[in-house]
């Protein structure tokens, strides 16, 4: 009853005309940062800290959180119709979205994206306003050796993630986790794969990688494979959804939604997890679990919903504690900082202006968000009716400038080409790109994660066992890698 | 209007400027003329968050609210290393006149500990601006109500683990070791867990992961505004004014130590003398506003100013100073 007097009073400060067109001009900014590769929203954001300056904070942390959750909406775009995805939080959504496109669904599975977005959304939100003080204390219950068991957890995807050859993904996975800890080590400043060059001194940017090994290699591959296909791309497809269909991805959204939030409320995992995650639990739960990554509208479903919660999920850390859980939330606190509000555990009594405010605010954003993506579909998607040359032409420009906007490094778009040839490569010999991002996502945490636990403990390698929450995860870790391989000794002992 | 206004005179002055220099009589003259002609990139080699933000966001922040510079003071975060990845891509861009970044201990102790190529020599001193210094917390349900139980719970637990948002052997680590080796124990009793930055040391400590924390006074302030953290003691060598007056010092203690974590700016090495000028100008300026003051009052720091000449001399002190602690300790792998 209390929460829902806070939220009305949040909604008193939302609905301020100026608070509105700024909820506005945020999710329409954020949907079109989005859709470009490689423009996130950590670098929108930090150019708008002068912009905010003169607003009260309340309107500036409205505006800033419109610009991130519309990113992270808009950011399935470029996944499905591109393969590039325009966010980390989206790789998971190319893997079913852009063979969606390729059969000529792309309406459908951005229809899809945008549904699945819109509650994941929303759910997050409804998280946020009722559990949010409740769930820092989940946020620091996780300490180096919970983050270890979570990794481990988010590794054993790779079975589900490497369709044709276990052994191949296993080495793509293990390629990744390589590529993830190249650079500068943070515990003892040691260089590691750096071949002595400075410009690997800062490791290689993820979406470096996943711009390279997608949406470059999907170029290279149709340059090679040429033109004796006849072209079948410039089908658009319906929006609508059958009603079965709506009852198919209802309950891997619901899921994935409130797995998604938690990933995001942990402070270092994030929406890029959290889409990981709903996507590989989904696809063993599913019984048709072997058609994902064919096309299947719950692999789009599933990484949506949860990216967009975990969004949401990421401000329990920042609102509750006054410490970010991403890079994106970061740059959030710093303007917060900037505005005089000193986010902490006083915030909520000290600044409920801004704490209800953005939360009423984001009820109101994602409503737009919606309203504003599905009618633009039908235009966007229009881009797949470009000519061949024409559209490869253009994601080699998306991709350049996406990752020049990341580094402004030249050498970086040397890296680019590097890993679209490397993708490529991978593509022709049949290894998966999924759990090489897996491995190259969570393996630098997983990696810091143990020296740190076992730095605590003395050595013991059972502080991993002693801690509940890293036991229940390495069982639930350990149970779904050995799952299979029971299921297939009682089918066969039945059998025989 | 004001553009169209000013755009001319621009021109103008350029034209002057290059003039003068053709005849040969102006380098003071190009010196004072110097201004930035697009947005200065103000780096924070650390993640958003920690002192080195704070610095960069606030004095951006007044520079922007006093209508100091024309140009926007754009902040970037460079984390990584403990600073050392931020150097590197500084050092690689050595003539640019419009870029700075924050600066403080770490420029002289990473290097001494091996793990950066490039130290303060490298850069261009701007201006020394401020000082802050470190500070001890625990939980508030933590046994530890002094700084001296800590320490000796040290010397009966060498597990007892110390979060730090630094690299092992970077400040935080320096501060702690430094202060338990005047205390009677060994510098490497102290069992220093380096998180990424002072955010996530802090999610560790209230979680219980750790059992302290040592970080930057200003920065822990938002922290002690709830009840579930307790500071033990601060670096500083009389207590803090405002919001930590009740925190002990470590002499008020028993334990002879200070440590400061003085606040700086640099530039690249090969900086025009013209922008060194003119920034460490604008920072002096800066310090003199209301909006300063109110910074500083809110974030506990303390006024140290030097110019450009000056810092460059201090920092070179240092660089002594902390060579003999460092070898002292047993940490100096140069």
């Amino acid at each position: 009853m209390e929460s829902l007097n806070d939220l009305i009073y949040g909604f008193g400060i939302a609905l301020d005309p100026m608070n509105l067109m700024y909820v506005f001009v945020g999710v329409f900014a954020g949907t079109l940062i989005g859709m470009l590769p490689g423009l996130g929203p950590i670098s929108a954001l930090a150019l708008m800290i002068p912009i905010t300056f003169n607003m009260s904070p309340a309107s500036g942390l409205i505006l800033m959180s419109g610009v991130y959750y519309g990113a992270i909406f808009g950011g399935s775009t470029s996944s499905i119709l591109l393969n590039a995805p325009g966010v980390a939080g989206t790789v998971a959504t190319s893997f079913d979205g852009y063979p969606m496109a390729k059969q000529g669904l792309a309406g459908k599975a951005l229809a899809i994206a945008a549904y699945a977005s819109f509650v994941g959304g929303t759910i997050s939100v409804v998280g946020l306003m009722l559990i949010a003080p409740l769930l820092s204390k989940v946020a620091v219950s996780f300490g180096p050796a919970e983050y270890f068991a979570l990794m481990v957890l988010g590794l054993t995807a790779v079975v589900s993630l490497s369709d044709k050859s276990l052994v191949k993904g296993l080495i793509a996975a293990v390629v990744g986790i390589m590529i993830s800890i190249m650079g500068m080590d943070l515990q003892t400043g040691t260089e590691r794969y750096t071949f002595d060059s400075i410009h690997m001194l800062e490791g290689i940017d993820f979406l470096v990688v996943a711009l390279g090994i997608f949406a470059l290699a999907e170029v290279f591959y149709m340059l090679l494979k040429g033109s004796n296909k006849p072209q079948e791309r410039n089908v658009i497809g319906s929006l609508k959804l059958s009603k079965s269909e709506v009852k198919e991805i209802a309950a891997p959204i619901g899921r994935s939604s409130i797995l998604g939030f938690f990933t995001g409320v942990l402070p270092g995992a994030g929406a890029t997890i959290g889409s990981f995650l709903g996507y590989s639990m989904e696809k063993r739960l599913a019984k048709d679990g072997d058609t994902f990554g064919k096309g299947n509208i719950k692999g789009v479903a599933a990484p949506e919903a949860a990216n967009n919660a975990a969004c949401g999920g990421s401000f329990v850390p920042l609102l509750t504690l006054g410490v970010p859980g991403s890079g994106t939330t970061a740059v959030l606190l710093g303007a917060l900082l900037v505005m005089g509000v000193t986010p902490g555990p006083m915030m909520l009594e000290q600044r409920p202006d801004v704490f209800w405010g953005v939360i009423a605010s984001m009820y109101i954003g994602n409503i737009f968000l919606l309203v504003l993506n599905l009618p633009l579909i039908p235009y966007i998607a229009r881009i797949l009716d470009a000519p061949r040359p024409l559209l490869l032409a253009l994601i080699l420009i998306f991709c350049m400038i996406g990752v020049y906007g990341i580094s402004f490094s030249t050498f970086d778009l040397l890296m680019l080409l590097l890993f679209g040839l490397i993708g490529l490569v991978m593509r022709l010999y049949g290894f998966p790109a999924a759990p090489l991002i897996l491995g190259l996502i969570l393996g630098a945490l997983m990696e810091e994660s143990m020296r740190r636990a076992l730095q605590i403990s003395g050595g013991e390698w059972s502080i991993f066992i002693d801690k509940p929450i890293s036991l229940t995860l390495l069982a639930i870790a350990l149970f779904s890698l050995t799952a299979p391989m029971i299921k297939t000794a009682i089918k066969r002992a039945r059998s025989a | 209007m004001n553009a169209m206004l000013k755009r001319p005179m621009k021109t103008l002055m350029a034209v002057g400027v290059s003039l003068g220099l053709a005849v040969g009589f102006s380098a003071t003259v190009s010196a004072s003329d110097w201004k930035p002609t697009k947005a200065v990139e103000y780096i924070a080699p650390a993640n958003p968050g920690g002192g080195w933000d704070t610095l960069v966001r606030t004095t951006a922040n007044v520079i922007r609210a006093e209508g100091l510079s024309d140009q926007n003071f754009a902040a970037i975060n460079v984390p990584g290393g403990g600073g050392a990845i931020a150097w590197a891509q500084i050092a690689r861009d050595s003539k640019n006149d419009h870029k700075l970044f924050a600066t403080s201990p770490p420029i002289i102790l990473v290097p001494l500990s091996g793990t950066s190529r490039f130290n303060h020599k490298d850069f261009t001193p701007i201006a020394r601006l401020i000082t802050d210094y470190s500070i001890v917390l625990v939980r508030a349900d933590s046994p530890y109500q002094t700084v001296n139980d800590l320490f000796d719970a040290i010397k009966n637990n060498s597990r007892l683990s110390v979060g730090g948002g630094s690299a092992a052997g970077s400040m935080d680590h320096i501060s702690i070791a430094g202060a338990a080796s005047v205390a009677g124990l060994k510098a490497s009793d102290v069992n220093y867990i380096a998180f990424s930055g002072g955010g996530e040391a802090m999610t560790n400590l209230l979680g219980g992961h750790v059992e302290a924390v040592i970080t930057g006074a200003g920065e822990s302030l938002g922290q002690l505004e709830g009840s579930q953290l307790r500071a033990l003691a601060v670096s500083s060598p009389e207590r803090i004014q405002g919001a930590l007056a009740s925190v002990p010092t470590y002499q008020e203690q028993g334990i002879d130590y200070t440590f400061d974590i003085w606040r700086g700016v640099m530039g690249p090495k090969d900086m025009s003398p013209a922008a060194v000028t003119y920034y460490q100008d604008l920072f002096a300026k800066m310090m003199e506003t209301d909006s300063w003051t109110e910074a500083t009052t809110r974030l506990g720091w303390l006024d140290a100013y030097q110019n450009s000449e000056e810092f460059g001399v201090f920092l070179d002190e240092q660089l002594e100073q902390f060579s003999a602690v460092l070898g002292e300790l047993g940490l100096l792998r140069q």
